[in-house]
């Protein structure tokens, strides 16, 4: 009987030793739901769903985060999917935030919560070519209010135009300095494009 | 050693297999149940670009984005407001509510001024207390609130100055390369962090010191790279701060302002001497005002004390003292206001409210960014960024009291980023530039004609 029990112990440790790199990152708390589709899409409640993610840090790849104002997993190495932490990527939360569909054939707006970890079809340079049926470039100097400026390797979107010509941009930027509203000058930058979302309603 | 039987091995076995799956089973149920979810708290923030420097007739218009906690219908915020304004700088401010518009593309949120107040020679003054109605949460735009609202002034004799149709490739070299350094982290060298993916960063600011001396902030490898009289030094301030933004106090201490807010003032040996978050949420440039570092900061636009004779200032008397125009140390300072797609105003003002000179500049090329609005002797120089959706260049332009004074074009040459208004600063020798390629980073100089 001791030599079953100390075997047991054994076969619990075995396993949880198995998961232990899964168990501790953030994804294991996100869901799969389906979207929420919407008739409706306004530039100032995506500045409200973009804003909220703040502080909630960067995962390449990613798109599910919560709203305790922390980066669960912060400084994971760069660019690696795997790591599983919290917070979209700029692609990602920009895809969230413009209620985008992961068929690039839909222009249709969809509501992503927070939890749903989803990261999208697009990345920065996707976007920056207007990629999608609700994706359009737009001129970089008529982008206003949730429009975004878009490179190879970056996209974010424009929180408000700011006094001395740059932009307040919320992005997810790195693991590093996670997501947030940064002053940029992404407009004025050659390497960056004006992109749009159709189908605003206010 | 005794030979196992097979009633012992299959107990044995079974003791593993349920071992396994009562472990599995565990983190199964610790991992899948319900994810501990914070309610999202109520929160409360803003935007607007405030209306500083008007023309004679120019109707006013403010305009607010208010900006709460997403609602699970997907709907914006359901919010209002009151801008608190009066005729010039003091007196007794008029409540106005705000009015809620069809569109949020600029801010659903507005007001117009009334003409009396538009036309006002004094300008007027005003400050927004903006309202989420679902919890009640408030917040003061600027965040000083009352104590330092922002004054609006009618530019009455605004000097015209033309850019016409910017002319790209028409750019002018540099006078001299004052500090240069390869990627690397050799005491010798500037780091480099990113990846072609990623995109790269590298030295995310400087400084000139006014006796010449150039300060690098290797923000990569977490030091000062100091060039006096062709002698290199390196200063450790012992962590990396990726697209900070700098300044080298009047003692040789260094001022480090981090990505998320929070100002750290080192000793010139770079030991650490206090540290101070910033009032607003934003920031966009770190400069030298009068009495300590002054930081342009948003949502207000307004730049604030971070510390004085010295000591850092609480978030709270940051906003208080804040100005709408760069401090000067003369007492004057400078407004800056970028109008639509092409067009700059500038004015230099004594104090908050009497205009001494002013410029409005305009250009059929968009113009960005505005890097650097600093006196030099007579004239003001003005750098600033001209772009179409695929060229850009800066454009150093020197003003005076007939209008264009000189003007010339510099290539942007930025390989990594940077802070964002860091990649100019103006000294006694002239105005210098910090470039970076695909080698290394390098700090030029532009010599300017300064009129006697």
């Amino acid at each position: 009987m001791r030599r079953l029990i100390v075997l047991f112990g054994l076969g619990v440790i075995l396993s949880t030793a198995a998961g232990a790199q899964a168990y501790h990152r953030f994804w294991v708390n996100c869901n799969y739901d389906a979207a929420t589709f919407m008739t409706t899409m306004t530039r100032d409640a995506a500045q409200d769903y973009a804003n909220a993610a703040r502080y909630e840090g960067y995962q390449w790849g990613g798109g599910c985060w919560n709203y305790d104002d922390v980066d669960s997993y912060p400084n994971d190495p760069p660019a690696d999917t795997s790591t599983h932490g919290e917070g979209g990527d700029c692609s990602g939360l920009t895809f969230k935030t413009w209620r985008e569909s992961t068929d690039t054939w839909r222009d249709g707006r969809y509501y992503w919560r927070a939890l749903r970890n989803v990261h999208g079809p697009y990345d920065a340079a996707s976007f920056r070519n207007g990629n999608g049926a609700p994706n359009h470039v737009v001129a970089k100097s008529t982008a206003g209010v949730m429009d975004a400026f878009a490179s190879s390797t970056h996209v974010g979107m424009v929180f408000m135009r700011s006094l001395y010509g740059g932009d307040q941009i919320v992005e997810a930027k790195c693991e590093a300095c996670g997501t947030n509203i940064f002053y940029r000058t992404y407009r004025s930058d050659s390497s960056y494009g004006g992109v749009g979302r159709w189908g605003w309603t206010g | 050693m005794r030979r196992p039987s097979i009633r012992s091995l299959a107990g044995g076995a079974a003791g593993i297999a349920s071992g396994v799956i009562a472990g599995v089973v565990l983190t199964a149920v610790s991992a899948a149940g319900p994810p501990a979810v914070p309610r999202l708290p109520a929160l409360i923030d803003a935007a607007h670009v405030p209306r500083l420097l008007r023309l004679p007739g120019e109707p006013v218009r403010l305009r607010y984005s208010i900006v709460c906690a997403p609602r699970d219908d997907g709907l914006p915020c359901d919010g209002s407001g009151t801008v608190y304004i009066r005729d010039g700088g003091g007196g007794q401010f008029r409540p106005l509510a705000l009015r809620r518009g069809d569109d949020s593309k600029e801010g659903r949120y507005y007001i117009d001024v009334p003409p009396e107040l538009a036309s006002s020679a004094a300008g007027f003054s005003y400050y927004a207390v903006l309202r989420d109605d679902s919890s009640g949460t408030t917040v003061a735009v600027p965040s000083g609130g009352a104590d330092a609202p922002q004054l609006s002034l009618l530019l009455r004799d605004a000097i015209p100055v033309d850019l016409g149709r910017h002319l790209f490739g028409r750019v002018r070299a540099p006078d001299a390369q004052v500090a240069e350094a390869s990627w690397g982290a050799a005491p010798q060298d500037v780091g480099l962090a990113g990846s072609r993916e990623l995109g790269y960063s590298g030295p995310s600011s400087f400084d000139v010191e006014p006796h010449g001396t150039v300060d690098l902030l290797d923000s990569v490898n977490g030091r000062v790279m100091r060039w006096e009289k062709g002698r290199r030094e390196v200063v450790a301030l012992g962590g990396a701060a990726e697209l900070a933004d700098f300044a080298v106090e009047d003692d040789g201490g260094f001022d480090v302002l981090e990505p998320r807010g929070t100002l750290r003032a080192f000793r010139p040996d770079g030991t650490p001497r206090w540290s101070q978050k910033l009032a607003d949420r934003t920031w966009a440039k770190l400069a030298h005002g009068p009495s300590g570092p002054v930081v342009l900061q948003q949502p207000s636009e307004q730049w604030m004390p971070v510390a004085g004779r010295g000591a850092p200032l609480a978030r709270s008397a940051q906003a208080h003292a804040a100005h709408d125009g760069k401090p000067l140390a003369n007492g004057d300072e400078v407004v800056v206001e970028r109008v639509g797609e092409g067009e700059l105003r500038v004015a230099e003002t004594a104090g908050r409210s009497t205009t001494l000179r002013a410029w409005r500049i305009t250009s059929d090329t968009p113009l960005g960014e505005v890097q650097l609005a600093e006196p030099y002797g007579p004239r003001m120089v003005v750098v600033t960024k001209t772009y179409t959706d695929d060229r850009d260049e800066f454009v150093v332009l020197m003003l005076d009291r007939t209008g264009l004074a000189g003007r010339f074009s510099v290539a942007a040459d930025s390989w990594t980023e940077t802070a964002p208004l860091a990649r100019f600063r103006l000294a006694a020798g002239g105005l210098y530039r910090l470039r970076t390629t695909e080698s290394g980073a390098s700090i030029d100089r532009f010599d300017l004609e300064v009129p006697r």
